[in-house]
This record gives C-alpha cells, structure tokens and sequence, in this order.
C-alpha cells in the first residue's frame, strides 16, 4: 500500500482529479451554458432516451392496466376483449387525435398572445434524475432560438423557465421550484403577490403565491396571472388556481396554495416563449454571456 | 490465459465492451421515467472497480461520474470527483485488503451511496436554507439510497460473471501473501 501513494499510478489519479475539477470550475463559469462537448452527448443520447423514457411508460401503463384489471377483472372479463378489439381501432385515432389537439392549443397561444413570439414545440426528452421540482429536459436550443431564462409554457398554462441551454437540448427548472420567483396576481380581486414553490408543496405538485395580505380576497379555484412587471415572464399568462388560503409562519402575511395550470409532473410537449413585448431579462442575460465570452 | 495473448486480448476487448454496454444500460435507466429511481451508476463503477487496477478504476469513476451529473442535472464534475476518489479506493482496498465478497462490495456501497446523498443534501437543498428540506432527504434521496444499495446486489453478480467469463480474476495482495506463506 505505501508503494502506491508514491507510484506513477498515483500521480496519473491526481492528474484526473485536478483535470475533473477544472471542469467543474469551467462548467461553473459558464453560467447555465452547456459546454459544446456536454451538448453534443446530450444530442446523441436523446434519441436513446426517447427509448429507454418510451419503454419506461410503457411498462409503466402495463403495470397500470395489471392493477386496474386485478381489480375490475370480474366485472369486465366479458367486456374486455370488445373494447381491447375497439382500443386498437381507436388508438392509432386517438393518437392523431391528441397530438392534433395539442398542436391546436400551441396555435392558440399564438393567437391568444401575438406578442409572443414562440419556438416549435418541443418534446421532453426526460425528468431530471430524482428532482423533487421535477425539472426536466428539453430537445430545443440556442439552435432553435432559445436562451436562458426564457419562459416555457403550455397552452394550458405558464410550466417555468430555461435554467441551462445547449445547441440542442434545455434544461426546463418548473414552478415547483424555490428557486423561481414569478410576480403575480388575480385579476378578479386584483390581489398581488410572488409565486414561489416549496419543498412540502412540491411532493404534491403544488406550489404558492406569497406575501398576500392577512385580509386577502382570494378565495378557491381563483385564476392567478403573471404580472410581467420584472420582464421575465409575459403580462396575463395563467400560472395556476388557487387551492387553498394559509398564514404565513410569521403571522404577518398570507399565502395562497396553488394547482398549477399545467400539471408538471406529466409533461410531454412543451413551447418556449423567446419573445414578448416587454421582455428585458434577454438583453441582460446577452449582455452577461457576451462578457462571459469576452473574458 | 496469458499463454495465449491473442485471447486474452480478445476477451479483455470484450470485457470492456460489456461495461460500457451495462453503463450505458445504467444511465438510460436513470433518465427514464418520472420516478425516484436507483443511481445505478454509483454500484456498477464501484463493482467495475473491485475487479480493476486503480488506473482503469479511476477512468470508469470518471465516466461513470460526469453521465451522473448529466442525469442528475448537476454541476458538470461534481458527481465525478468524489466517484473517482471511491472507485479508487474501493480498488486500493480489493487489491490490499479485502476479498472479493458481496457483503463488503455492499458495504462500500452503502458508504459510497451515504456519501453522495450527504454531499448532494447539503450542497444542493440544506445550504440554500429551503424550507422543510428534510422531506427531499425522505422522499427522494433515501429512498432512492436504499434502491441503489439493493441495485447493487445483481450488478455485483452481473458485474462478477463478465469477469468469470472473460478469465480475469485478479489475485490481490492479500491472496498473494497467503500463496507465498503456504509455499
């Protein structure tokens, strides 16, 4: 063993180490820029992860069917091969169907909000591995127009916004998440607070609308808005409904429980938003990146 | 075997070929689905590295590392330190100190394991002072913990078999020592 510490082997050990946390450093002065080599993996391992994720959903909605059919398989023992024989007619319209609808949605944003100009819609490539915001990837990129901090939606409602971007793929951080801060309010009592989520609130898929006051007017299943005033995220964009009214820890302030408009958990199709009138956050995450490039 | 050292390259091409396959196999796994999930990374670079020199240890804790900070979404390199600095010592250890046994691959892999949830615990959720952080240690990160080190067990044997059928088991310090006192 003392032969080791003062062998070649050690040295070359060494030698990773130092090289692995020059990367580490390097990837931390980026600033949420994927490194070209990093970007170019994540492009060639989509396509296997569109695999892998598709037989993960498959074995999971077979898992499914199983359980459902311990339970009714009594009742529906006679039925079931008349509807297996109709689903399979069915699927492949349904598919059709379902990709049409939500083609029409993305269309209706347009057409609901002409500032927007919108990237193609992208698919989710994956969840991040174990994430309890439930942050996910993307298969767009700088290539197709995206940048950091952009907002991603569904036509269903505001999802959270561009955390890291490559050539091809984004990371998408969600609502759920602490670590975004949307300025909001209601439009009906026109009560104004910042949607931020928690760890507790995430489990559910939940997140919450802070510093409301004590005497707030927001009752359940209110539609909460973004106010676009900071320029990150456009002005009237659905963010969720209110569940439910808590205090503060502090006593001081009240705070609203949200369902978010879009459910987080399940995402399968999303679009960017890569310009709004209003938009002021691009310019200073440019301004950053070109003098990030320039040192 | 190293009578024939055509073979023995051959099936050391092969053996290598098979890791990278199962590594490969490992981190799509841990992209797939929307579930907490194993790290089955950590136990296939620690299991790699019990039957490996430190050299090629520290190049699969390498590798091994940088696709768990792609999965995981984490800083590029992060994972890959502390993995290399394990598979190196799990190595050390296998060649100096311990047999070839699964109890002790399962108990480096609880250490390893502990140790990656620790560093991911405070550096990623506790430091930022979130609140009620201590549900992500019980609902995600044990969870997932107690997954990896029961991963560990078929990749162990996995890992094992590759080894058996490629013909290289390596004879360590400890084997060596009794070999030459029995002579």
């Amino acid at each position: 063993m003392e032969n080791f510490w003062k062998s070649t082997k050690c040295r070359v050990i060494l030698c990773i180490l130092a090289l692995l946390t020059g990367v580490m450093i390097y990837a931390l002065s980026t600033g949420g820029y994927t490194i070209s080599t990093v970007g170019l993996f994540k492009t060639i391992a989509a396509p296997f992860q569109y695999a892998s994720n598709a037989i993960s959903e498959r074995v999971e909605y077979t898992l499914r069917l199983y359980r459902n059919a311990e339970i009714h398989y009594e009742q529906n023992k006679a039925l079931r091969e008349e509807i297996a024989e109709l689903n399979r007619e069915l699927a492949d319209y349904e598919q059709t169907k379902e990709e049409l609808e939500k083609l029409r949605g993305f269309v209706g944003i347009k057409e609901e909000h002409e500032d927007f100009t919108l990237s193609a819609p992208c698919d989710v490539v994956g969840y991040i591995t174990n994430d309890p915001f439930h942050a996910f990837m993307i298969n767009g990129g700088t290539r197709d127009g995206i940048d950091l901090y952009d907002p991603v939606v569904t036509d269903q409602g505001l999802v959270g916004v561009i955390t890291e971007v490559g050539t091809d793929t984004a990371t998408v951080t969600t609502l759920l998440s602490p670590d975004i801060s949307v300025a909001a309010y209601c439009a009906t009592t026109t009560d104004r607070g910042v949607v931020s989520g928690t760890v507790a609130l995430s489990m559910d898929g939940l997140t919450r609308m802070q510093y409301l006051d004590q005497n707030t007017a927001l009752r359940e299943n209110k539609v909460i808005l973004t106010t676009g005033e900071n320029g990150m995220f456009p002005r009237g964009y659905v963010i969720g409904y209110v569940r439910s009214i808590e205090n503060d820890d502090s006593g001081m302030t009240a705070y609203a429980v949200l369902t978010p408009a879009a459910d987080l958990t399940n995402l399968d199709k999303v679009v960017v938003v890569t310009d709004f009138d209003g938009k002021a956050i691009k310019n200073d995450a440019l301004t950053r990146k070109e003098a990030a490039d320039a040192q | 075997m190293r009578s024939d050292p055509k073979r023995y390259i051959v099936l050391q091409i092969v053996k290598w070929l098979a890791y990278a396959l199962l590594i490969a196999v490992c981190f799509f796994a841990e992209t797939s689905g929307s579930y907490v999930k194993p790290l089955l990374l950590i136990p296939a670079a620690l299991c790699i590295s019990s039957h490996t020199g430190e050299i090629q240890s520290a190049a699969v804790g390498t590798v091994c590392g940088l696709l768990l900070d792609i999965a995981c979404g984490k800083l590029l390199g992060y994972n890959a330190v502390w993995l290399v600095i394990c598979c190196v010592a799990v190595s050390l250890l296998h060649n100096y100190y311990l047999r070839e046994k699964l109890l002790s691959m399962l108990i480096l892999t609880v250490i390893c394991t502990a140790l990656q949830g620790y560093l991911d615990f405070v550096f990623y959720y506790a430091i930022w002072g979130h609140d009620d952080v201590a549900l992500v240690y019980t609902h995600y990160l044990l969870p997932s913990g107690i997954m990896t080190v029961i991963a560990s067990i078929p990749l162990y044997f996995l890992i094992g078999a590759i080894n058996r059928r490629c013909g290289s088991h390596r004879t360590n310090e400890l084997e060596k020592t009794v070999i030459r006192n029995n002579y």
